[in-house]
């Protein structure tokens, strides 16, 4: 499965976007800020092509809109699309626990009434599974705050299909460059 | 009583229509009567559009109320297809589409659900089918008859669309996924699982579910009081969801019955309805992170798929290490590359070995004209700077020498994929028909 057209085309116009920005400020930067910035417009160009769908963006953004010094980096590339009317601080991202406290109450209320009951090997596995899901939560922005397994899955594919996009998108600029870079030495 | 259902289903046979109706049923029916009006109404409205041979609504009480539900199924089965305005509106799809439902299996009066009619489709639906999908889906679905009440044993999934008014046994609210996904994303993502895959292979009913809740309950009752061996059947909507259906309807809940042979109370309904759809979701996982077909276990899957994200992530923080390193400035980078364009006439002499389809080109053309209003220059040049290196890899008729030139391009080349190809075809389509720009890469690139 390949990302789809589209989805690349946006990304890279709010990455160049977001890249134009930091020349902008015109100041001399390292190397590892130049990294810095080169991923950061990556990272926001990709949340924001999913136009504030998703929670996993929306989580990206507000974070990098906490930092003054990429806030006007990432307002520049966002106001271009359609969903964000305002970015949404972070503490509004509590209300997007949305997948269900229910069931995290349900758990815990079986967790303390019947550790007995179950056999060690789907303890075990319960286990796995539980430290796997925590992993999950921390690689995908904004995944702490999900609670439903279900609501956390459809996340991750959809992060999943970003990131593959952007990595696409990143190696066939950086080949170009590298190219060029060849043919001009 | 049972004698009344040859008769009935002879009668609704002869008028395409299947219906297996029991004394408890015509109570439960009789009780139903004033809500069915309504839905009679509506159902004589349109079939007489439809359906003139149908003498359906000159039947008897319990044909008018197997009608009702036709009705509502078909009302329901429109909603779901062909995103109606209203339940009240006439649908001009209703009578080719419920015609699919009526006339199809009536074999020995058996409903014949094998593979499903089932309108799978979560009504709150996450992701949101593009119409094809759906047509595919109703394709996929014509082979199923209608039938009032369940009689045999099922365990065809059905997703009701209920009109709204009545509270059912199971609400969910579902979070919509982004509708923005691509249709390639949706081909591969959102499979229409709901019916064909989520039936279970001894299926054999049809089970038309009455929209009114009320009647659900109460059937659903009666027949739990006589324990399993009633029709009840377990629907798990774990399809994505249509976003027709969503738009349309109200509601966010879901029609659910419970397997023949299992546990009926609502937890555990709700419980199965939930490990199905996360299981349904961790095979479109499968499915996107590659090597993870033989891995059967949630936990080993989910290893697989962290590696696979933290894989991506890193690769990402590479390759921004990579252009930084590549390029003495951010900004200098893309002017720099914008400054190196190919020549449009450089261009223009390997665009005919590329085989672009005229189509592609205007789409790319067209899909790239905002960025040119927006006076993005260096957008296009930086597409262009992709395009043409890329181009020069994907195009082997060029006579470029085998420098270090071609290793760089082989590199390309096996990074690249079939529909990569096309893409860095679209974005040289794409230049072509922009301004034309002058480039020194060519002279630098290309052995002239």
């Amino acid at each position: 499965m390949r990302p789809p057209i589209s989805l690349e085309k946006e990304f890279l116009k709010k990455w160049v976007m977001g890249l134009q920005k930091w020349s902008s400020t015109s100041k001399e930067m390292s190397f590892l800020e130049r990294k810095k910035a080169i991923k950061l417009s990556a990272d926001v160009a990709m949340a924001s092509a999913r136009n504030g769908s998703t929670l996993w963006s929306r989580a990206l953004i507000a974070g990098a809109s906490k930092d003054p010094d990429t806030n006007a980096i990432v307002k520049h590339v966002v106001t271009g699309s359609t969903a964000f009317a305002s970015l949404p601080p972070p503490i509004r991202l509590g209300r997007r626990r949305v997948c269900s406290n229910k069931a995290l109450r349900k758990a815990r209320i079986n967790h303390f009434r019947r550790p007995s009951r179950k056999s060690a090997a789907s303890s075990i596995v319960k286990r796995l599974v539980k430290k796997r899901t925590q992993v999950i939560k921390g690689l995908v922005p904004g995944g702490e705050r999900i609670d439903d397994e279900s609501c956390l899955i459809k996340e991750t594919l959809d992060y999943v299909i970003s990131l593959r996009a952007q990595v696409h998108v990143m190696q066939q600029i950086a080949n170009a460059a590298e190219l060029l870079n060849t043919n001009n030495n | 009583m049972n004698r009344t259902r040859p008769e009935m289903l002879h009668c609704l046979n002869a008028t395409g229509n299947l219906a297996a109706a029991t004394s408890r049923e015509m109570s439960v029916l009789e009780r139903q009567r004033a809500v069915l009006k309504w839905h009679q109404e509506q159902l004589k409205r349109r079939q007489q559009r439809h359906f003139d041979d149908l003498n359906v609504f000159s039947a008897p009480l319990l044909a008018q109320n197997i009608n009702g539900l036709i009705d509502d199924d078909g009302s329901g089965l429109n909603e779901i297809l062909t995103r109606p305005t209203g339940m009240e509106t006439g649908r001009p799809d209703f009578g080719s589409k419920s015609g699919v439902i009526l006339d199809l299996d009536h074999s020995a009066g058996h409903v014949n659900a094998s593979s499903g009619y089932c309108l799978n489709f979560a009504i709150s639906g996450n992701i949101n089918f593009p119409p094809t999908v759906v047509a595919a889906a109703t394709q996929v679905n014509t082979a199923v008859g209608a039938e009032a009440k369940v009689r045999e044993p099922t365990t065809s999934e059905r997703l009701s669309v209920t009109t709204g008014r009545q509270s059912s046994k199971k609400r969910k609210a579902e979070k919509s996924l982004p509708s923005e996904v691509d249709e390639e994303e949706d081909s591969i993502v959102k499979k229409i699982r709901g019916c064909a895959d989520e039936e279970e292979p001894t299926n054999s009913d049809q089970h038309q579910n009455s929209n009114k809740n009320n009647w659900n309950n109460n059937s659903s009752k009666n027949k739990e009081s006589n324990g399993d061996k009633s029709n009840r059947e377990a629907s798990s909507c774990t399809s994505k969801g249509n976003s027709k259906a969503s738009a349309v309807q109200k509601p966010d809940y879901v029609h659910v019955r419970a397997r023949r042979g299992q546990a009926t109370d609502s937890h555990s309904l709700a419980e199965r309805i939930r490990r199905e759809k996360i299981s349904e979701r961790m095979k479109y996982l499968q499915e996107l992170v590659p090597g993870c077909n033989k891995i059967t276990g949630k936990s080993g899957m989910l290893d697989e798929i962290i590696n696979y994200v933290q894989s991506l992530q890193r690769q990402v923080e590479y390759l921004s290490m990579k252009l930084a390193a590549l390029n003495p400035s951010v900004d200098v980078n893309i002017n720099d590359l914008f400054a190196k364009e190919v020549s449009p006439a450089c261009l223009a002499s390997y665009l005919p070995t590329m085989g672009v389809s005229p189509e592609m080109a205007s789409q790319s053309y067209l899909e790239y004209n905002p960025v040119e209003t927006m006076g993005q220059v260096c957008v296009s040049e930086g597409v262009n700077l992709v395009d043409a290196s890329l181009r020069r890899s994907m195009s082997p008729p060029v006579s470029i020498p085998e420098t270090l030139l071609h290793s760089s391009c082989f590199n390309q080349i096996h990074n690249s994929l079939p529909w990569e190809l096309d893409l860095q075809s679209l974005f040289s389509m794409e230049f072509q028909q922009e301004r034309p720009i002058n480039c020194s890469l060519a002279d630098l690139c290309w052995p002239y």
